[in-house]
C-alpha cells in the first residue's frame, strides 16, 4: 500500500508539471484528492487493516495527500503569475505613438474671454450684469442721452437705422437710461453687448463690435472716485504694473468727460511703435454723468450723482493677443480661433 | 480735424517747445494732434551749385554735372535738364532721398555713367509758384540768382518752406476751435504762454451799404443772423502769396482776391463766408427763404441741385443764388468781370444745414462749420475781418456800415456757478479766485462773489450752458486746466455693494464653456444677412423666418436684413473653413435675432451649432447621432430632464433627418442634416448637422434646484427585449408605450440599443417591411425585492401592449 501511495505521488507530480491552465488543474486535483479520487480510494480501504497499520499508513497518506496539494498550489500560482505577465505583455504599447484626440479642440472666442475677464473684474468690485435690446429707440440711444436730434455728437456715431425712431444701438449707453428710469438707486451695472455703427470693415474697425459698460448710480460721486475706480479696472484687467492716466475729451452723456489712456502694454510705457512713441494707448472713455441725462431719466441730479465708462472688448482682445486685424475676430477662422 | 500752421500759431503765441512737447500738452488739454505733417514732403533734397557740365560721352540728349553740395568732394549728376548752366544754384535729390510723389531716389548708371542722384524742379518737390517763383516751370528749379545758398543746405530751409502743420481733432463741444483763433487760444493756454488776439481794425469806407443792397430773411428761426457789406471797384486778381500758401496749407485751392479772403476768414474766424457779384443779384435784394417745390439750383461746382422747401435758400426776388450754407450759385459767383461784391456772414441753423447736407449728399467746409454751430457775434467779426483784408490787399473800394438783420440774442451771457459744487464734483479744494485765474487762461472772465463764480461768456463758448448743466460745464473747464492728472483718485465711499452674475449671464456662461469643451469653436458672425440667403435655406414664403427687419441705410443689399437665424452665417462659416481646406468642423454660436414688430423688433437669443465633415478618422465623422448626442450632453450638463426629439423642422433641413427638440412638451428648437439641395445652394463639400435652439427657453428649462431622490432599496432587475415591428416605427414610440405600460411595478430606463433592418426579405427570421430592435430597460418596486412571477408578469404586459399598439412580435 505504500509503495501505491508512492506511486499516487509520482504520478500525480509528473502530471503536474506538464498543466498549463487552470481547468486541467483542477481536473488533476479531483483526480487525485477528489472524492472519487485515487488517494481517496486508497484511504477507503484502510477500514480493513489493523490499528497499528492504519495509524501507520493514515500517517503516510496525510502526507502524500499535503504534498500533492502544496505542489498543486505552487502550480497554481505559477500559473496566475504567468497569465499575468502575458496579459501584460499583450496589452503592452508603444508610449511613443501619438496621442489620439478624440475631440478636436473646442475654444472660445477672444471676444468671450475678453469679455468675462472685465465682466469678473467688475463684478468683483461691487457690480451687476444687466442687459439691453440691440435694437432700440432712437430715444434711449441719443435723445435721453443728453443727444437730442440734429445734435452735431450724433455725427461721432454712425448709425444704421430701422426708421426714423428705431435703430441698432451705437454703444451699450442706452441701457444706461433703461437702468437709470427702472432701478432703484443706488447700483452698480456692468452692461455688456454688441453695438453696432456705419464703418466698413478694415483692420481697425468692424459695424458689429462689443462693448462693455460700467454705471454707477449713487450720492457725491466724484471725478477722483471716477479716476480710482477707473485705475482699479484697469489694473485687475491688465495687470498691476499697468499704469491709467485720464484725459480730457467730451462726450455729450458725461461731463466732465476723459479718455483713458494705459501704459503701454507693449514696452510698459517706454514708447515703441505701438504707442507711437507716446507710452501711452487708448483704451476707453469715461465721465461723470451728464446732468441733462439723469433729469431726462427721471433722477434729480443734485440729489443723485453718477459715473459711467465704457471699453471696446475688440479693442482690449486685440491688446491682449496682439492680433492686428479686428475682422479676425468675426470671421470665424479655425484657423485663428484654434491659436488663441 | 483741424489743419493748425505753427507759422500761424507763432503770429499769436510764444512758441518755444518741441513739437512733441506740443502735442503732448495739447492732449492733456482735450486736444489730440492726430498727425504733424512737413510744408514740403521731401527728403535728402539738397541745395548744390553746379560746377562744371559737359556732354555724355555716350548719349546726345544728357549731360554729366559736377555738383558742389558743400562736402570734400564733388559728386556727378547725369541730367537731360537744358536749362542748368554752371554756377547755378539747383535742388539736387541724393540717394535715398524721397521726392513729393514718395518716389526714392537711388544712385543709377546712365548710359556708363554713375549719377549720384538727380536735379529737381517744382514737380519733384510738390511746389509751383506759389510756394517759390519759377517753380511752376516744367524744368529743374534754378534758385534765384543774386542769393547764394549754403551748398547743402535741407532745400525746406532754402526756399523758407520748412513750416509743419499740426492735425488736430476736435470734440464737437468745442465748435469754435474750428478756427485758427480759437485752436491759437487753447495752444497758449496749454503752453503758459500769452494768447495775443488779434484786433480788427475797423475800415470806415464811404457811403453805406444799405444804398448798395438790401437783405430781407423771411424764416428768422432757420437764419438768425445775416450780415452783410459791400465793396465796390473791385480789382478781382490772384491774392498775395502769404495769402495763397496759408490757404494751401489748410488744403484750400486759392481761386482770387475775393474769394481766397472768404476762406482766409473761414480759417481765421471759423466762420463760413460767401462773395456774391452783387451785379448778377436782380434789384441787389438778398431775399433768404425756404426753397419752393420743384426749385433746382445750379451750385458753384456747376452740379444741378433739386432743392426742397425744407432747405433755406440765398436768393434774389427772382431766382435761387445759393443754398444757404452749403454752397454759393454758379449765376452769381465772384468772376474777373466782378465789379461790386456783397460779402454775406450769416447764422444758419445747424440741424437745418445739417439735414439738407444729408439730403444732398454734399458737404462743404461751409456746412461743415454750419452743423457744428456757429454764433452770431462771430458772423459781424468776420465780415469785419473780411472787409480788413480788402483794404490791406487793395482790392477795392469799401462802402461803409454793415447791413446786419439780425434776430438773435447777441447779448452778453452771464452764468453763476457753485464753488462749493464744482470742489465736489472734482473732489478739490480750489478757492474761487483760482478757478477764475484758470478760467482767464483761455478767457473766460469770471468773478468771485460769495463762493459764486459770476462768468461773463464769451461769446464764442457757446457750450456752455446758463442752466441745470453750468455748474458741470465750469467744473469741467476748471479740471481741464487745473489738469486731471492734479486731481488724486479716490476709492468710492458709502454702501459697499455685492456684485453677481444674473442667471441668464450664468447659464450662457456654462453652454459655452460646455459647448468649447465637445470640441466646438465660438462664433460672433454678423448679425447682418441678405434677403437670398432665407431663398437659399428654401424657407417658405409664409415662414415666421421671413418676417426680417430690414435696415435703412445697409452697406448693401447683401446686408440689408437683420438675421432670423443663425444658420446661414453658420453655413457661410463652414464655406469659408471649407474653402481653406480646414477639413473637420465643430462650432457654435451665442447670438440674437430680430423678427419685424410694430413697435421694437422682437429679440431672441439663439445658440446654434454646426458640425461637420471628418470623413476618414471615424471617431471624428459627424452624422446625425453625434450631434444629437452633442445636444444631449448640453441638457444633462444643464440638468435638464424629459428633452423628445421628434421627427420635424425646418426646410433647410434634410427631411429624412430632422427633428424638433421639446422639453417638457415646449419646443425649444430643433435640428438634423443640410437639405441637400441647401448644400448645393450653398456650395458645401459635405453635409453640415445643423441645431439651433432657443437659448431662452433653454435657460428656463434649466433646472439648478435639483433635489436628491432616495437611492432604489430593493435590487433593480434588468431585462432585454427584441421585437419585430413594422419599419416605420420609431424607438421612442416603443420606448413611451414601454414606459406607460400598465406593470405593478416601477420600469425605468428604457433604452433602444440595437436597430437590424433586414438586408433581404426573411433575412434571420425578419418578414418584408419589418426590422428587428432590441430594448433594454429596468424592472423594481419600492417594496420588496421582485420575484420571477413579478418579473415575467411585468415583461408580458409589456410585450402585450406592444403587440396591441404596434403589432409587434418577440423575436425569438
Amino acid at each position: 500500500m505504500l509503495d501505491e501511495l508512492a506511486k499516487i505521488r509520482e504520478d500525480a507530480l509528473k502530471r503536474l508539471e506538464k498543466i498549463k491552465s487552470e481547468e486541467e488543474l483542477s481536473e488533476l486535483s479531483t483526480s487525485v484528492l477528489g472524492r472519487n479520487g485515487a488517494l481517496t480510494a486508497i484511504l477507503r480501504t484502510m477500514g480493513k487493516l489493523s490499528a497499528e497499520r492504519r495509524a501507520q499508513l493514515g500517517k503516510a497518506a496525510n502526507e502524500v495527500k499535503q504534498s500533492i496539494a502544496e505542489a498543486l498550489e505552487a502550480r497554481k500560482a505559477m500559473l496566475d503569475a504567468f497569465a499575468e505577465q502575458k496579459r501584460i505583455e499583450e496589452e503592452t504599447v508603444d508610449v511613443t505613438l501619438p496621442g489620439i484626440i478624440e475631440l478636436p479642440s473646442g475654444k472660445l472666442n477672444p471676444l468671450t474671454k475678453v469679455y468675462r475677464e472685465i465682466r469678473d473684474a467688475l463684478v468683483g468690485l461691487g457690480f451687476t450684469t444687466f442687459e439691453g435690446p440691440e435694437i432700440e429707440y432712437d430715444d434711449f440711444n441719443f435723445t435721453k442721452l443728453n443727444l437730442p436730434p440734429d445734435h452735431p455728437a450724433r455725427d461721432m456715431q454712425d448709425t444704421f437705422y430701422i426708421n426714423d425712431r428705431v435703430l441698432l444701438r451705437t454703444h451699450t449707453s442706452p441701457c444706461e437710461a433703461r437702468a437709470l428710469m427702472t432701478l432703484k438707486p443706488p447700483f452698480r451695472l456692468v452692461i455688456p453687448g454688441r453695438v453696432f455703427r456705419v464703418d466698413e470693415p478694415d483692420a481697425s474697425h468692424s459695424p458689429v463690435f462689443m462693448q462693455i459698460e460700467g454705471l454707477v448710480v449713487d450720492k457725491n460721486l466724484t471725478f477722483a472716485d471716477l479716476k480710482g475706480t477707473i485705475d482699479t479696472f484697469v489694473k485687475a484687467v491688465f495687470g498691476e504694473n499697468v499704469r491709467s492716466r485720464l484725459r480730457p475729451s467730451y462726450f455729450p452723456f458725461t461731463e466732465p468727460s476723459a479718455e483713458v489712456d494705459i501704459s503701454c502694454t507693449i514696452c510698459g510705457g517706454k514708447g515703441c511703435s505701438s504707442c507711437k512713441g507716446t507710452g501711452w494707448m487708448e483704451i476707453m472713455g469715461c465721465g461723470i454723468t451728464n446732468p441733462h441725462e439723469l433729469q431726462n431719466c427721471g433722477l434729480d441730479p443734485n440729489e443723485w450723482s453718477a459715473l459711467a465708462f465704457g471699453v471696446g472688448v475688440d479693442r482690449v482682445a486685440c491688446l491682449k493677443y496682439g492680433i492686428s486685424d479686428i475682422r479676425l475676430l468675426y470671421e470665424g477662422d479655425a484657423r485663428f480661433l484654434r491659436q488663441l | 480735424m483741424m489743419k493748425l500752421p505753427l507759422k500761424w500759431l507763432k503770429d499769436y503765441v510764444n512758441y518755444n517747445v518741441t513739437h512733441k512737447e506740443f502735442a503732448s500738452k495739447m492732449l492733456l488739454r482735450g486736444f489730440e494732434v492726430a498727425d504733424i505733417i512737413p510744408e514740403m514732403k521731401v527728403s535728402s533734397v539738397v541745395v548744390c551749385t553746379i560746377t562744371h557740365i559737359e556732354q555724355h560721352p555716350n548719349a546726345e540728349r544728357l549731360r554729366v554735372c559736377n555738383i558742389d553740395i558743400g562736402a570734400e568732394n564733388e559728386l556727378v549728376i547725369v541730367t537731360n535738364a537744358t536749362n542748368v548752366y554752371e554756377g547755378c544754384q539747383v535742388p539736387v535729390a541724393l540717394g535715398g532721398a524721397i521726392l513729393a510723389d514718395g518716389m526714392e531716389i537711388k544712385p543709377t548708371k546712365m548710359r556708363g555713367v554713375l549719377s549720384s542722384g538727380m536735379f529737381c524742379g517744382g514737380a519733384e518737390l510738390g511746389i509751383n509758384d506759389v510756394e517759390y517763383e519759377g517753380a511752376g516751370a516744367d524744368s529743374v528749379l534754378i534758385l534765384n540768382g543774386g542769393t547764394k545758398y549754403t551748398n547743402g543746405m535741407r532745400i525746406q530751409e532754402a526756399l523758407g518752406l520748412d513750416d509743419v502743420i499740426f492735425d488736430i481733432e476736435l470734440t464737437p463741444n468745442r465748435p469754435d476751435c474750428q478756427s485758427i483763433i480759437g485752436l491759437c487760444r487753447e495752444a497758449a493756454s496749454a503752453l503758459g504762454q500769452k494768447f495775443h488776439e488779434p484786433v480788427i481794425k475797423p475800415v470806415a469806407g464811404s457811403g453805406s451799404a444799405a444804398d448798395y443792397a438790401k437783405v430781407t430773411v423771411l424764416n428768422p428761426n432757420l437764419c438768425p443772423r445775416y450780415c452783410a457789406r459791400v465793396v465796390t471797384d473791385l480789382k478781382i486778381e490772384p491774392s498775395p502769396k502769404w495769402m495763397q500758401l496759408r490757404l494751401k496749407l489748410s488744403g484750400i485751392r486759392p481761386i482770387n482776391n475775393i474769394v481766397d479772403i472768404t476762406n482766409y476768414v473761414l480759417l481765421e474766424y471759423g466762420h463760413p463766408m460767401h462773395a456774391f457779384d452783387l451785379a448778377c443779384i436782380e434789384d441787389a435784394h438778398i431775399v433768404v427763404r425756404n426753397a419752393v417745390e420743384g426749385e433746382v439750383i445750379t451750385t458753384l461746382d456747376g452740379k444741378e441741385r433739386a432743392v426742397t422747401p425744407d432747405m433755406l435758400l440765398i436768393a434774389d426776388p427772382h431766382k435761387g443764388v445759393g443754398i444757404a450754407g452749403v454752397m454759393g450759385g454758379l449765376n452769381s459767383e465772384i468772376t474777373v468781370n466782378t465789379k461790386v461784391t456783397l460779402f454775406e456772414s450769416a447764422v444758419f441753423n445747424a440741424a437745418n444745414i445739417r439735414r439738407t447736407t444729408q439730403k444732398l449728399h454734399h458737404s462743404t467746409d461751409s456746412s461743415a462749420r454750419f452743423t457744428k454751430g456757429v454764433e452770431a457775434v462771430n458772423a459781424a467779426l468776420a465780415v469785419n475781418r473780411a472787409i480788413e483784408l480788402v483794404d490791406i490787399l487793395g482790392a477795392g473800394r469799401v462802402i461803409g456800415s454793415m447791413i446786419d438783420v439780425c434776430n438773435a440774442d447777441i447779448s452778453e451771457k452771464i452764468v453763476n456757478a457753485d464753488v462749493c459744487h464744482i470742489n465736489r464734483i472734482l473732489n478739490t479744494k480750489l478757492s474761487g479766485e483760482s478757478m477764475a485765474e484758470l478760467l482767464s487762461g483761455i478767457s473766460i472772465p469770471a468773478d468771485v462773489c460769495e463762493n459764486r463764480l459770476r462768468i461773463k461768456v464769451p461769446h464764442f463758448r457757446t457750450d456752455i450752458e446758463d442752466g441745470i448743466e453750468t455748474d458741470w460745464d465750469i467744473a469741467e473747464e476748471v479740471g481741464r486746466l487745473y489738469g486731471y492728472d492734479n486731481i488724486e483718485p479716490t476709492l468710492m465711499h458709502g454702501d459697499s455693494f455685492q456684485g453677481r452674475l444674473s442667471r441668464s449671464v450664468i447659464i450662457e456662461d456654462s453652454v459655452k464653456d460646455t459647448m468649447a469643451a465637445m470640441g466646438f469653436m465660438e462664433l460672433y458672425n454678423y448679425n447682418f444677412t441678405s434677403p437670398q440667403e432665407y431663398d437659399l435655406l428654401l424657407i417658405p414664403q409664409n415662414d415666421e423666418k421671413r418676417n426680417t427687419v430690414r435696415l435703412q441705410n445697409p452697406f448693401g443689399e447683401d446686408q440689408s436684413l437683420m438675421r432670423t437665424t443663425l444658420i446661414g452665417g453658420l453655413l457661410r462659416t463652414m464655406r469659408t473653413n471649407c474653402n481653406k481646406k480646414s477639413g473637420h468642423g465643430r462650432f457654435f454660436e451665442i447670438g440674437n435675432v430680430h423678427f419685424n414688430n410694430p413697435d421694437l423688433p422682437e429679440e431672441r437669443k439663439m445658440l446654434g451649432i454646426i458640425a461637420y465633415g471628418g470623413a476618414g478618422n471615424v471617431r471624428n465623422t459627424e452624422n446625425f447621432f453625434t450631434l444629437k448626442g452633442i445636444i444631449e450632453r448640453l441638457f444633462e450638463i444643464l440638468c435638464i430632464e424629459n428633452a423628445r426629439f421628434e421627427r420635424g423642422g425646418g426646410a433647410y433641413l434634410h427631411p429624412g433627418q430632422k427633428a424638433v427638440v421639446s422639453i417638457d412638451g415646449e419646443v425649444i428648437g430643433e435640428m438634423g442634416c443640410t437639405h441637400p439641395r441647401v448644400e448645393k445652394n450653398f456650395g458645401l463639400s459635405c453635409s453640415a448637422y445643423l441645431a439651433e435652439i432657443d437659448f431662452n427657453k433653454l435657460a428656463a428649462h434649466t433646472n439648478n434646484s435639483r433635489k436628491y431622490r432616495p437611492l432604489p432599496k430593493f435590487p433593480i432587475v434588468p431585462r432585454d427585449i427584441a421585437i419585430v415591428v413594422d419599419r416605420n416605427v420609431e424607438a421612442q414610440t416603443v420606448i413611451d408605450i414601454i414606459n406607460t405600460a400598465k406593470t405593478q411595478v416601477i420600469v425605468e430606463n428604457a433604452k433602444v440599443f440595437d436597430v437590424y433592418y433586414p438586408k433581404e426579405a426573411g433575412d434571420k427570421g425578419i418578414p418584408e417591411g419589418k426590422k428587428s430592435m432590441a430594448f433594454s430597460f429596468e424592472l423594481r418596486s419600492d417594496e420588496r425585492t421582485l420575484t420571477d412571477e413579478d418579473i415575467n408578469r411585468a415583461v408580458n404586459t409589456i410585450l402585450k401592449a406592444l403587440k396591441f399598439r404596434l403589432d409587434a412580435v418577440l423575436r425569438s
